[in-house]
Order: structure tokens, then C-alpha cells, then sequence
């Protein structure tokens, strides 16, 4: 006797949209073990700032997920000019040169003067105030060599995968470089 | 009621996702944008202020503009017959007054400054040596280098005489005519009471005043300095101000000239603009506001500011002729009358 030869069902409306969440689910799956290995091959990478793309925008104030942002302002003393006007310092137009708070650029005076020898004086950062804000290097570029710029300080960063100011960055500085070179420092004077 | 269930159409279904990852990526890009579109900058370093310069102060208007015959345009200087030597590329040109070339000299490098003798003879600054020519451009002599680090930005000639300022070693170099060094001015002397040259960037000038003594730029002090041919420091002027009466940055001004009365012509960088002081050092009026270099002054950018710049020239009947080092602009300014 002959058996009726069996018919696959038709597939029904239900069952692709079943089958359509169960792709759906190992997709994410497969995304999500992507992200996990990314994550895993960015090891010995760290975020870092380009300083001669750096814009002084501000954003390194606000952006990083820590309260007081981990970019802080690095001074090149090989490039600096030890200015008595020290347009990093001063406020653009200042009563006069002295450290009273009136006539500093810094909001949080993180940058300390000292006297070296007539004219000459040293700047130095205390990162312990410093904010991020490129207000100084602003000031520094605009009118002096300079020898002021951002960094990302790895003592302070917390390496998160997707660097919430590289996402905001206006000028695209932000880059990962390798975790044995971490910082991008200016070496020499662009005469 | 029972609610009857029904099963969305395939058509439904791919549209309600299509709108809801329309609405996510929406949601991501703002997230994304959300630094870069928020309030201004609070750290904003503002100095739009001082890059308006106000009308009642400037005295000259503009009759002229050309351009320096090759890019890099460094420094110019001025003749006796008015003819105006221009340092640009790899040559010194001579041009009219209008702009049109006479001759032109051919160097192997750049020339960083001129000057012009009585009799003619053209006296080229290269960055470590200075080259004679006659007045028709043949070569007559090349000078031997000064010694270590010589950067040469400036050369004033006498009858006598040649000074050339070496920023790099941050001294006026006094010769005589045979190229024979004579003299060293403005190294820090405590004995002699010079206080010594300040550079920052390589900005250093000489000029020789009717009197006979030098006026130089001191520009890490942001003011202007007179010696004497034989080096003694006679005295300064020069306020540091942001504001338009002083010099501004770290190192102002960079480059000066001598009006015939003893005024001075000072140029500066960073805020590029141009003024006249009086004999004894007072700010008296603005040639040129930095609204007049909106190039030189954006050169001053992400890198420093030891970019841009500006030299000038006064002709014999007192106009004043600006290079802008950025744009190779020659600004032809007349006194307002």
C-alpha cells in the first residue's frame, strides 16, 4: 500500500517570527562576544590627546566621567620662553604681574610662578587643581610658544572602553596609543 | 470583551522596527553630540575685545595693497630712491612703489633680512652669513658666519658700518664695511649695565636713528632699546599691556622702523597690528589694527605663536609700507588728512 507522501507544513507566520527572534538572539550574542574580544584586544591601548590637534574647547572639563576630569595641562619646559608676561598665567589684560588671584587666567590657580633670575620665571602645574580646561594653553598658544598642553593623566584615568570626551572631542584629538607610550608630548619648538 | 489577538502583518512588523532603530540611532547621535552642542566653552579664553582696535586712535588709511613676488615673505627694506627690497622665498626682489619688479637676486637659501647703502650696495642676511651684491645684483662678497647659532633677522647700514642683529645668539653684531666683526652690542653685562637681550622666538631688529645711536627691539622685555655704535646702553622704553598703548605676548615688539622726525614704527605679532610712538617712547596712534591681519592673526594657531608677523618701511615722504608674513600683503598706508 502506498503512503501518502508526507507534506512540510507551510510555515506559518508564527513560526517565522520564532525563528526570526531566535536569529535575532544569536546575532546579539555574536555582537556582544565581538565587543567582549574588541575589548579584550584594546588591552595595552590607552586613549591619549594629539596636542597639535588639540581645539582648547573645554570639553575635557566636562565630559570625563570622573568628577574632576583625568586631562590635565603638561608644561614642555624645553619649549617655554620662562616669560615675565606669561600669557598662560595672566589674565589677557591684568592689573599687573603679580599672583594676585585678579590677574590669573586659571579658575582654579593651578599654575604656580616663581622667580628664576631677571626676567625669567617658572610655571609649573599642580595637578591637584588643574581641571582640564585649556584655558592656559589657550592663552599660551595663542601668544607664547606653546610649551602648554593637554594630556590624559593614566595615574588618574579609569580606561573606559569608549572615552566619554574622546565621543565629544571638537577637534578629533583623542587616539589610542600604545599603553608602553602613553603620552604624546611636544618635544620640539616649531620655529 | 475578550480581546481578539491578532498577529501583526510582516509589512507592520518591518516597518515598527525600521522606526524604532530610526528613533534609537537618533537617541545615540544626540548622546554623541550632546558635548560639542552644549552651552559655550566656559573656560572660553576671550580677547575679541582687544582684536577691535578703536577708529579715533587709527591714523592711516590704506591706498595700496600688493603682493611680495614669492611665498614666504620675511622682512623688506627701503632705499634712498624709495625702492623697496623685498625678502621672499628664495630671493630679494626689488619693486616700485606700485608693486611692479625691477631686479631681482637669486639666493641658494632664504634671506631673513636686508638693508640698502647709500651707494647702492645690497646687504642680504641669510640665516647664519651675510652676502654683498652691488646694485645690479652681481655678488661682491660673502661674509663668514658669525660663529655658533647664528639666526640673523635684522641689518641696519651705515656709511661705515654694518649691524646685524643675531637673534640666535641674542647680540647686535657691529662690522666694518670689509666684513671685519668689530664689535659685540647687548650681551648682559652687569658692569656696564646692559640687561641683555630677551628672545623667545627669533624676533630681533636694529635701526639706526639720525642721531647716530641704535634703536633695537627687545622684545622679552616688550620694549625698545638705544646703544650707541660702541655698545653702551643709553636707555628703554616700552610698557607690557594687552592694550593697545603697550606690547603685547610674550615678545613685542618684533620689528621696528624710524619715522624722519625720530618717531618709531612698531610691529607685533600674535595681535598682529602696527603703531607709532613718539621719540621718547610715548603710544601715540595705531597705523594698522589687527583688523587689517585676519590671516596673521589666525597664524597664531593650534601649534604657537612664533608663526606670522609683520615688518615695515617708511618712504621719503612718510607713507608707510606694512609686509604681512602670513599673506605676503604689502599694505601701502598713508597718513589720514
Amino acid at each position: 500500500m502506498n503512503e501518502k507522501p508526507k507534506t512540510e507544513p507551510p510555515v506559518t507566520r508564527r513560526t517565522f517570527l520564532r525563528n526570526g527572534s531566535r536569529i535575532a538572539a544569536m546575532t546579539g550574542l555574536g555582537a556582544l562576544a565581538g565587543v567582549v574580544a574588541t575589548r579584550s584586544t584594546a588591552e595595552g591601548w590607552v586613549w591619549q590627546i594629539d596636542p597639535q590637534k588639540c581645539l582648547r574647547c573645554g570639553n575635557c572639563a566636562t565630559e570625563c566621567v570622573l568628577e574632576q576630569s583625568a586631562v590635565k595641562c603638561v608644561h614642555a619646559f624645553a619649549i617655554c620662553g620662562y616669560c615675565n608676561l606669561c600669557t598662560g598665567y595672566f589674565e589677557p589684560e591684568p592689573n599687573a604681574l603679580t599672583t594676585a588671584a585678579e590677574n590669573q587666567l586659571c579658575p582654579t590657580s593651578a599654575i604656580k610662578r616663581s622667580f628664576v633670575e631677571d626676567p625669567y620665571y617658572e610655571y609649573t602645574i599642580d595637578e591637584k587643581l588643574c581641571i582640564g580646561c585649556a584655558k592656559c594653553v589657550e592663552g599660551c598658544n595663542r601668544f607664547g610658544n606653546g610649551s602648554l598642553f593637554l594630556q590624559i593623566r593614566h595615574d588618574r584615568c579609569v580606561h573606559c572602553n569608549e572615552c566619554s570626551i574622546a565621543r565629544t572631542c571638537a577637534g578629533d584629538a583623542f587616539r589610542r596609543v600604545p599603553a608602553k607610550q602613553p603620552y604624546l608630548l611636544k618635544t620640539t619648538h616649531a620655529h | 470583551m475578550k480581546r481578539e489577538f491578532r498577529l501583526s502583518s510582516r509589512r507592520d512588523f518591518f516597518g515598527q522596527s525600521a522606526g524604532a532603530l530610526a528613533a534609537l540611532s537618533a537617541i545615540a547621535a544626540q548622546r554623541g553630540q550632546a558635548g560639542q552642542r552644549g552651552s559655550p566653552n566656559p573656560f572660553a579664553y576671550d580677547i575679541s575685545h582687544l582684536q577691535k582696535t578703536d577708529p579715533k586712535l587709527i591714523a592711516y588709511e590704506e591706498t595700496a595693497r600688493w603682493k611680495a613676488p614669492h611665498p614666504e615673505a620675511r622682512r623688506m627694506a627701503i632705499a634712498h630712491d624709495d625702492a623697496l627690497y623685498i625678502c621672499s622665498g628664495n630671493y630679494v626682489t626689488v619693486m616700485n612703489q606700485s608693486g611692479e619688479r625691477c631686479t631681482e637676486i637669486a639666493l641658494a637659501e632664504p634671506p631673513r633680512c636686508v638693508a640698502v647703502a647709500k651707494d647702492g650696495a645690497i646687504f642680504i642676511g641669510l640665516r647664519d652669513h651675510i652676502e654683498i651684491f652691488d646694485a645690479k645684483g652681481a655678488r661682491q662678497a660673502t661674509w663668514d658666519s658669525p660663529g655658533k647659532k647664528p639666526w640673523l633677522t635684522g641689518l641696519a647700514v651705515t656709511e661705515n658700518d654694518v649691524f646685524a642683529a643675531d637673534s640666535g645668539n641674542r647680540v647686535i653684531l657691529r662690522y666694518d664695511k670689509s666684513g671685519k666683526l668689530v664689535r659685540r652690542i647687548g650681551e648682559k653685562n652687569k658692569e656696564r649695565n646692559i640687561p641683555g637681550f630677551i628672545i623667545p622666538s627669533p624676533f630681533l631688529d636694529v635701526e639706526i636713528a639720525r642721531d647716530g645711536l641704535l634703536r633695537v627691539n627687545n622684545p622679552g622685555r616688550h620694549r625698545v632699546e638705544t646703544y650707541t655704535s660702541d655698545g653702551d646702553f643709553e636707555g628703554s622704553w616700552g610698557a607690557v599691556s594687552m592694550g593697545i598703548t603697550g606690547f603685547c605676548g610674550c615678545c613685542n615688539p618684533i620689528n621696528l622702523a624710524l619715522l624722519a622726525d625720530g618717531r618709531f614704527v612698531t610691529c607685533e605679532k600674535g595681535l598682529p597690528r602696527v603703531k607709532i610712538y613718539s621719540a621718547s617712547g610715548e603710544f601715540e596712534s595705531v597705523v594698522a589694527g589687527v583688523e587689517s591681519f585676519a590671516e596673521n592673526g589666525k597664524a597664531c594657531g593650534p601649534s604657537d605663536c612664533t608663526a606670522g608677523g609683520l615688518d615695515a618701511v617708511v618712504d621719503s615722504q612718510g607713507r608707510i609700507f606694512i609686509l604681512d608674513f602670513v599673506t605676503g600683503d604689502v599694505h601701502v598706508m598713508k597718513r589720514k588728512a
